[in-house]
Parts: C-alpha cells; sequence; structure tokens
C-alpha cells in the first residue's frame, strides 16, 4: 500500500501527468458542450425525458462534491500550513484565492446570465403571437369543420323535405335524392330506413366514401353530424330523420389539400402546447447543463490553480528548506532544478551560490588547516579570546609559555589562566581597550618569562568580535642582549680606560727613570709628570660622570610643553657662542603645545645643538626647523659641518662613540634615548650641500 | 412546540383535502381499485388537452405489507397511465388507459369535460395481492405534470399520497 502511495506520489508530479488530467478534463467539457449541442435536436419527449435531468443533477453534484472536497481540503492545508508557518504558504493562499475569485467571479456570472437569457429566451418563445397563431389555427381547423357540418345539416334538411314532398312512392322518392343529389352537388346522398340503405349516391371522384363505415343504428335515432378522417382528408356526414323514420344522408368530402395544410397547422399548434407544457423542464435541462459545463471549468480552474501554486511554490520551499538546513549548522546543498523559467533561473543562481560558499568553504577549511598546521608548528604564542573575554584558547606554543597544556585542548576561562600564575597578563587583557603592544613577566609553573605581548582586536575595533593575543617569550633574547651589553660596555670601558692609562704608565715611569738617574731635571720632570697624570685621570673622571649620567636618566615626566618657545629660548642661549656662526629658528607650530619632558628634551636639543656648532665653520649657519607632519612633530637641527663622512649613522647613537676626537661620545646616545622615552625616533641624514640634519621625530597627535 | 405547530400547519391542508379518492373492492388474489381525482385540474394541463397535446395522469400505486417491528415492506409498484389527446381536425378525444404499458381501457369524447370526467375517473386497476398475514397498506397517488422550482429543482403536480387499509377479500 505504502509503495503504491510512493509511486502515486511520484507519478502524479510528473508534468504530463498533469498534462494528460488536464486535457482529459478538457475533453470531457468538450463532450458536456457535444452534449448540450445535441440536446437542440432531440425530441421534447426525450429532451424532457427525466433521466437525463437525474443524469444532469447527478453530473453537477457530482462536480459539486468533488469541487468543495479539493477547495476544503486544500485551504484546510493551507490554513493550518499558514498557522505553522510553513514558507510559501501565504503566497500560495494567495494565489489561490486569487484563482478562486478570478474563476469562480466570472463563471458564476456567466452561468446566471446563460440561465437568466436561456429563461427568458425561452418564456420569449412562448410568446403571446405565438400563441395567438396557434390558437388561430385551431380555432381555424375547428370553424372549418363546423361550417362544413353547418353545410351538411341544411343540405340533409333541404334534402328530407322534399324528399317528404315527392310523396310516399319509392321510385319519386329516388327520383327527387337524385335529382337534388345533382342539384347540391353533395358528395354523398342517401335514404336508409330502418336501418338499411334504400339508395346511396356517391360521387365517383370521391372514392374515400367507400372506406367509411357505417352509421350505427343509435346515432341515427335522430338528427346530427360526424366528421371523421379518411384517406388522408376529412368527410363530414349529417342526417335528417323524417316524419316517417326514414333517415336521409349527407355528406360531403373536404378538399385533401386543405385538409392537410389544417392539419399540419394543428399538429404544429398541438407540438407547441405540449413544448409549453415542457418548457421548465427543458430550461431545467439546459440550465443544469450548462451549470454542470460551469462546474466542469470551475473544477479544471481550480485544480490547474492549485497545481499551479504547488508548482510555484515547490521550488521556492526547496531554497528555503536548504537555507534552513544550512542555518541549522548543516552542509548547504543544491536544489533540483524546477524548469526552465524564471524560478529555475532563481534556483540555478542558488545552485551556483551553493558551488561558490562550497568552493570558499573548502578553501577556508584549506586555509584553517595550513593555519592550524603553522600556529602549532610556530614558536609564538597565539591566544584568542571571545568578545566578552570570559574564555582563551591558544596554540601548543601559548600553552607551552603559560604553563596551561590543556590550553591548546579546550577554552579556558581567564580567571582559571589568572590562578595559574599568568595574573599579570589576564589583568593586560582585560584593560586592553584596543590594540596593545607591551611586555609582562609570567611565572607560569613556577618559572618566570619575559613575554612581549600584541593585543589585537577582531573586525570593528569599537566593537570587536574578538580578539587575538601574539605571546613572544623574549626571555632569551633579553639574557642575550644584557650579556652583549655587559660585554660592549666593559669592552668600551676598558677601551676608554686604556687610553689614559699608558700616558699615566709612561710619565710614572719617566719619572722614576729620571728619579734613579738623579739630577737637577727631577723636578721638573716630576712636575711635568705629575700634571699629565692628573690630566688623563680627570680625562677618566668626565668619563666616569658621563657613564653615570647616561645610566641615570630619569623616566621623562610628559606635560603640556610649548616646543617653539623651548627651542627659541635655547637656541637664544647659542647665539653668539662662536663669532661669525648664526643660528636660526623656523618656528612652523606657533603657540601649538605637545606633550613631552621639557627639561630632558631641552637637554637633548643642547646636545644637539653642541654637535652642530661643533661642526659647522666659519661664517657657518645652524637652522632649527619645528614643524607638524599629520599627527608627528619633527624638529630637524641642520648644520653645514663636515657631515657623516660616509660613516653608518646608527654608530653616532652608540655610547662612547666619537669621530672628533675629544669628548665621551654618549651625547647622542643620551639624545636617542630621551627621544626614545618620548615615544619618537631620532635619524641622521646627509644634507644637500654638505652638512648634517638630525631629524627628531615626536608624536604629536 | 413551534416546530409542531409548523407541522400541523402544513399537515392540515392535505387531512382536509386528499385530492385523490380511492375505493378498494378485494377479490381473491386481486384488488379493485377505483380512482377519482377530486383536484381541480392545473389550467396548463387542460389548455394542451384543448390544444391537441397529448396529455395524460399518471396514478402510482404501491402495495405495502405492514410490518409490526421493521418498515414497512413495498410488494409491488404499478402505474396507471390515463393519455387524452383531441383530434383538431374532427374535435374527438381520443382516451386510452394502459395499466403497466397494457392497454385497459380506451375510448373517445366529444367534448373536454367528458374527456376530462374520463381521464379523473380512470377505470378500474386490478392490483394483485399476495396472500399473506400481515395488514397490506395501498398507497396512491395522481401525478399531472413536473414543474421546476428555480429553474431546475423538480416538482411533481399532482395530489397527496393517499394510504388506504387494503380490506380482506370475502
Amino acid at each position: 500500500m505504502r509503495s503504491w502511495r510512493r509511486a502515486w506520489e511520484r507519478y502524479r508530479r510528473q508534468t504530463r501527468f498533469l498534462v494528460a488530467v488536464y486535457l482529459l478534463l478538457m475533453v470531457l467539457a468538450g463532450a458536456a458542450f457535444w452534449l448540450f449541442a445535441r440536446l437542440r435536436d432531440l425530441p421534447p419527449e426525450e429532451l424532457t425525458n427525466r433521466l437525463l435531468v437525474f443524469l444532469l443533477w447527478w453530473f453537477d453534484l457530482t462536480l459539486i462534491a468533488v469541487l468543495l472536497f479539493m477547495l476544503l481540503r486544500n485551504l484546510t492545508k493551507l490554513l493550518l500550513e499558514r498557522h505553522h508557518g510553513v514558507f510559501g504558504s501565504r503566497f500560495r493562499a494567495k494565489l489561490l484565492l486569487s484563482y478562486l475569485v478570478l474563476i469562480f467571479g466570472p463563471t458564476l456570472l456567466v452561468f446566471l446570465l446563460s440561465a437568466s437569457l436561456l429563461s427568458h429566451a425561452a418564456a420569449r418563445w412562448f410568446s403571446e403571437p405565438v400563441e395567438e397563431m396557434a390558437a388561430q389555427g385551431a380555432a381555424l381547423a375547428a370553424g372549418l369543420r363546423a361550417e362544413a357540418e353547418a353545410r351538411a345539416r341544411r343540405s340533409a334538411a333541404a334534402v328530407a323535405r322534399e324528399v317528404a314532398r315527392a310523396g310516399e312512392s319509392r321510385a319519386a322518392r329516388i327520383a327527387a335524392l337524385e335529382r337534388l343529389h345533382g342539384l347540391l352537388g353533395n358528395h354523398l346522398t342517401a335514404l336508409w330506413r330502418d336501418g338499411v340503405s334504400v339508395i346511396e349516391l356517391q360521387d365517383p371522384r370521391a372514392e374515400v366514401l367507400r372506406r367509411l363505415s357505417a352509421l350505427d343504428e343509435n346515432s341515427l335515432a335522430s338528427g346530427g353530424q360526424r366528421s371523421e378522417r379518411a384517406g388522408g382528408t376529412l368527410i363530414v356526414r349529417a342526417w335528417e330523420v323524417m316524419a316517417d323514420g326514414s333517415v336521409v344522408v349527407v355528406g360531403e368530402v373536404l378538399p385533401a389539400e386543405l385538409i392537410a395544410a389544417q392539419a399540419r397547422l394543428a399538429a404544429a399548434g398541438a407540438a407547441y402546447e405540449q413544448l409549453k407544457l415542457q418548457r421548465t423542464a427543458m430550461t431545467a435541462t439546459m440550465v443544469l447543463g450548462f451549470g454542470g459545463f460551469a462546474l466542469l471549468v470551475v473544477f479544471a480552474a481550480v485544480w490547474l490553480g492549485l497545481h499551479l501554486s504547488r508548482r510555484f511554490t515547490a521550488p521556492l520551499l526547496s531554497l528555503v528548506a536548504s537555507t534552513e538546513r544550512a542555518a541549522r549548522g548543516e552542509t548547504l546543498e543544491e536544489v533540483p532544478l524546477p524548469a526552465d523559467d524564471e524560478v529555475g533561473l532563481l534556483v540555478e543562481s542558488f545552485n551556483a551560490m551553493v558551488r561558490r560558499l562550497k568552493e570558499k568553504e573548502a578553501a577556508l577549511e584549506d586555509t584553517v588547516h595550513r593555519l592550524d598546521t603553522v600556529l602549532r608548528g610556530i614558536r609564538t604564542g597565539v591566544l584568542t579570546m571571545d568578545r566578552e573575554r570570559t574564555s582563551v584558547i591558544g596554540n601548543p606554543a601559548a600553552a607551552a609559555l603559560l604553563g596551561m597544556p590543556q590550553l591548546a585542548l579546550r577554552p579556558l576561562a581567564l580567571d582559571e589562566v589568572a590562578a595559574a600564575g599568568n595574573a599579570r597578563l589576564v589583568d593586560t587583557l582585560r584593560s586592553a581597550a584596543g590594540p596593545v603592544r607591551g611586555s609582562v613577566t609570567v611565572e607560569a609553573a613556577g618559572v618566570a618569562r619575559a613575554l612581549e605581548l600584541a593585543v589585537l582586536p577582531l573586525g570593528d575595533p569599537a566593537q570587536p568580535q574578538g580578539w587575538v593575543v601574539a605571546l613572544e617569550d623574549l626571555t632569551q633574547l633579553l639574557r642575550a642582549q644584557r650579556q652583549a651589553a655587559w660585554s660592549e660596555v666593559a669592552r668600551r670601558i676598558a677601551h676608554q680606560i686604556k687610553n689614559p692609562l699608558t700616558p699615566i704608565r709612561l710619565a710614572a715611569e719617566r719619572i722614576a727613570r729620571h728619579a734613579e738617574k738623579g739630577g737637577g731635571s727631577l723636578g721638573s720632570v716630576v712636575s711635568q709628570g705629575c700634571a699629565a697624570i692628573v690630566e688623563h685621570v680627570q680625562a677618566m673622571q668626565e668619563m666616569v660622570d658621563a657613564f653615570a649620567l647616561y645610566a641615570k636618566l630619569p623616566p621623562v615626566s610628559l606635560r603640556p610643553t610649548q616646543l617653539g618657545q623651548l627651542v627659541a629660548q635655547l637656541v637664544a642661549l647659542y647665539d653668539g657662542l662662536r663669532p661669525n656662526l648664526r643660528f636660526r629658528v623656523e618656528d612652523h607650530l606657533g603657540d601649538e603645545e605637545v606633550l613631552a619632558d621639557p627639561v630632558q628634551l631641552r637637554q637633548a636639543l643642547a646636545n644637539l645643538l653642541d654637535n652642530a656648532a661643533e661642526a659647522s665653520p666659519q661664517g657657518g649657519e645652524v637652522v632649527v626647523t619645528l614643524a607638524r607632519r599629520e599627527s608627528e612633530i619633527t624638529i630637524t637641527v641642520a648644520d653645514r659641518g663636515t657631515g657623516l663622512d660616509g660613516g653608518d649613522p646608527e654608530l653616532f647613537f652608540q655610547p662612547f662613540y666619537s669621530t672628533k676626537g675629544r669628548g665621551s661620545g654618549i651625547g647622542l646616545a643620551v639624545v636617542q634615548r630621551i627621544v626614545a622615552d618620548h615615544g619618537g625616533t631620532i635619524r641622521l641624514l646627509p644634507r644637500e650641500g654638505g652638512g648634517v640634519e638630525a631629524v627628531v621625530t615626536l608624536p604629536g597627535g | 412546540m413551534v416546530v409542531c405547530a409548523l407541522v400541523l400547519a402544513a399537515a392540515l391542508p392535505n387531512a382536509e383535502r386528499p385530492g385523490l379518492e380511492v375505493s378498494l373492492t378485494p377479490a381473491p388474489g386481486r384488488l379493485t381499485v377505483q380512482l377519482v381525482v377530486q383536484h381541480e385540474i392545473p389550467q396548463e394541463w387542460s389548455r394542451a388537452l384543448v390544444a391537441g397535446a397529448p396529455v395524460s395522469i399518471t396514478y402510482r400505486l404501491r402495495l405495502f405489507r405492514n410490518r409490526r417491528w421493521l418498515w414497512d415492506q413495498r410488494l409491488s409498484g404499478h402505474e396507471l397511465v390515463v393519455e387524452a389527446q383531441r383530434d383538431p381536425l374532427t374535435g374527438v378525444f381520443t382516451l386510452i388507459a394502459r395499466q403497466d404499458g397494457e392497454v385497459l381501457a380506451s375510448g373517445h369524447a366529444a367534448t373536454v369535460e367528458e374527456a376530462i370526467h374520463w381521464v379523473t375517473h380512470p377505470p378500474p386497476a386490478a392490483v394483485p395481492v399476495p396472500l399473506r398475514h400481515d395488514p397490506l397498506w395501498l398507497v396512491v397517488r395522481a401525478e399531472y405534470l413536473t414543474r421546476y422550482k428555480l429553474l431546475v429543482i423538480p416538482s411533481t403536480v399532482g395530489t397527496e399520497w393517499v394510504t388506504r387499509a387494503v380490506p380482506e377479500s370475502p
């Protein structure tokens, strides 16, 4: 049973089956129309057959029942689907209602108009003129017969009087009868006595008189007349009873052509009356036929409307089902192509989109796979947090850095991560309001690590969808840098100490040698040697002081500072320091304030001005330029000195590096440190036409 | 109560004037039924008769067995069709009575009154009656013609159904 139902469900949705059903309905409608057309040719008694009316009633009632069942079933189904919010039910309901209105309205109107026209046409056909004509035809026939009967009665009476006047003699009566028969021109003249014909005279042309039956004796008891049909004509016989009991019979044969015409007229009148009697039955038959045809049309239209509504919405329902499955997390699947029309185009577009999404999904999976491999392989720890920053998951490197192996397996609560010795890291993550870069020290699993971190929001920074944290273990690097720094410091200190130690040792050896020899020059030698020793010890003292200065730079204290004013005051101190050396300020900032530590910034600029002044030749000019470039402030100190001499500019910023042969070589290193503490940079650039430009860039947002 | 009143109101005219007089004459194995229509014949019926159209009155006779605990059992049904037609040329009315398709009687009438009297007083019909123990009912009706209400609903014009108990044969 179920397989049969499945086969039926599969078969009934095929287009050719639907087309065949529709064609069958059209054939039935055509047959109904043919039957209706044939009704006109049927005789009235067939037309008014109750069986036909019964069959039409049965046909109409069956159609109404099927139509109502189909409509109620589908409407109930649609209402339930609409109640449950099934996609497409609203569209189908609208489509079906539109079909019903479009079909029921005109069909009902046409049916009512047809029934009304039919009824009125039938009534008009049975109109008064026609009825009058039929009545006059019948009256004419009756009048003709009555006239013939009256004429025959008068003739019979006249013959009877003349025969009586002829006397009792049989011969005289026969002679009188023959004379009157010829004189009056009757077709029949007869004399009867005691029920027996005495003489009967007939017109030889009226042979039909021989077919007549004899008049019965009872009728002849008194005078009378009779009209009879015989031989396609009408024969009128009248008789008159004489005083002696004899009966004179007179007959007349009416013209056959006239009687035939009268007969046709009378038959038409009778048929008209019969039709009139059956008028309501004819009307009922035709109206029922019309009704059946209209119902058939409505049935076909409603069925077609239901089918079309299903056919229109089925692909859309498939689309919705597919998208709903995708929304539930299932795989997005292609929808079968319904037809080569606009809906098919929509489905094809949807399928193309599904294919593209699948390709992108595959590419994304591939990317994710690669990224996962990379994340598992790199030594940089990567953490991802949800938008609310309540849970976090990381790659194996991050799990190892934070001493939590389970972090690479499943998301962990941030509190759990904090409790494992990563409280400072978690605090930094929770307090980040945007992109953050910095370093933090954690003590995961009892091991202290210096981590460099970068926190980046996912998506819109104002409303991030999540957070990504990159962790770099700087412990080994810092240790190596520290060792390298100490090595460099030791090398430079050794180099700086080694230079004065040699003259001191030579001075001491010279004093010792002169002391062994003795002589008068010992005093001067001691004096010169001590002076040299003191000079080089002082140089060493200066070197130690510079080292202490570099090591003891305090942290910057930023506050709003007018750079233009600060630079102008400083340059004013240098102006006139050397003859023929000019200092000029190009201030493009005006009264604009920036966040800076004025004390340390003044020291850094003084070092740059010192270097520029020392490097500048006679008649030179040192130009200090203040300008804003987008969100940065630039301070440029330009001179016309010897320039960089092709050396690496970065070397000038190393402590104790100097090309001047004097000084501690710590000035530019201090400048770089102060600028870096302000969040800025410094570069040394060769200047066109000779000289150097020291460009300091500070954040000025 | 309202329904009862309506039913009584509808039933009263029928009770007063059934429209058909039925006389039963029992005989062994058969029942002679004499029918007389007391209704006035519809005008269109009479007009059609005068105009020469064939018209008829159909008398339907149904014999039932009256059962005590079950519904009545229909034993037989008969049709007595009395036809009348006027010859417009001769003015003579031809009358034929057929019972179940067989000619029962025929005649002629010179006037329409005689013809109508002939069809409303048809010759007696003979209904076979089976031997039985239960009482029998004869239900009779005369039908003149069919009209249609609202164009399509058929409605038979005739007398009411008249029920008579079939008397025991002597």
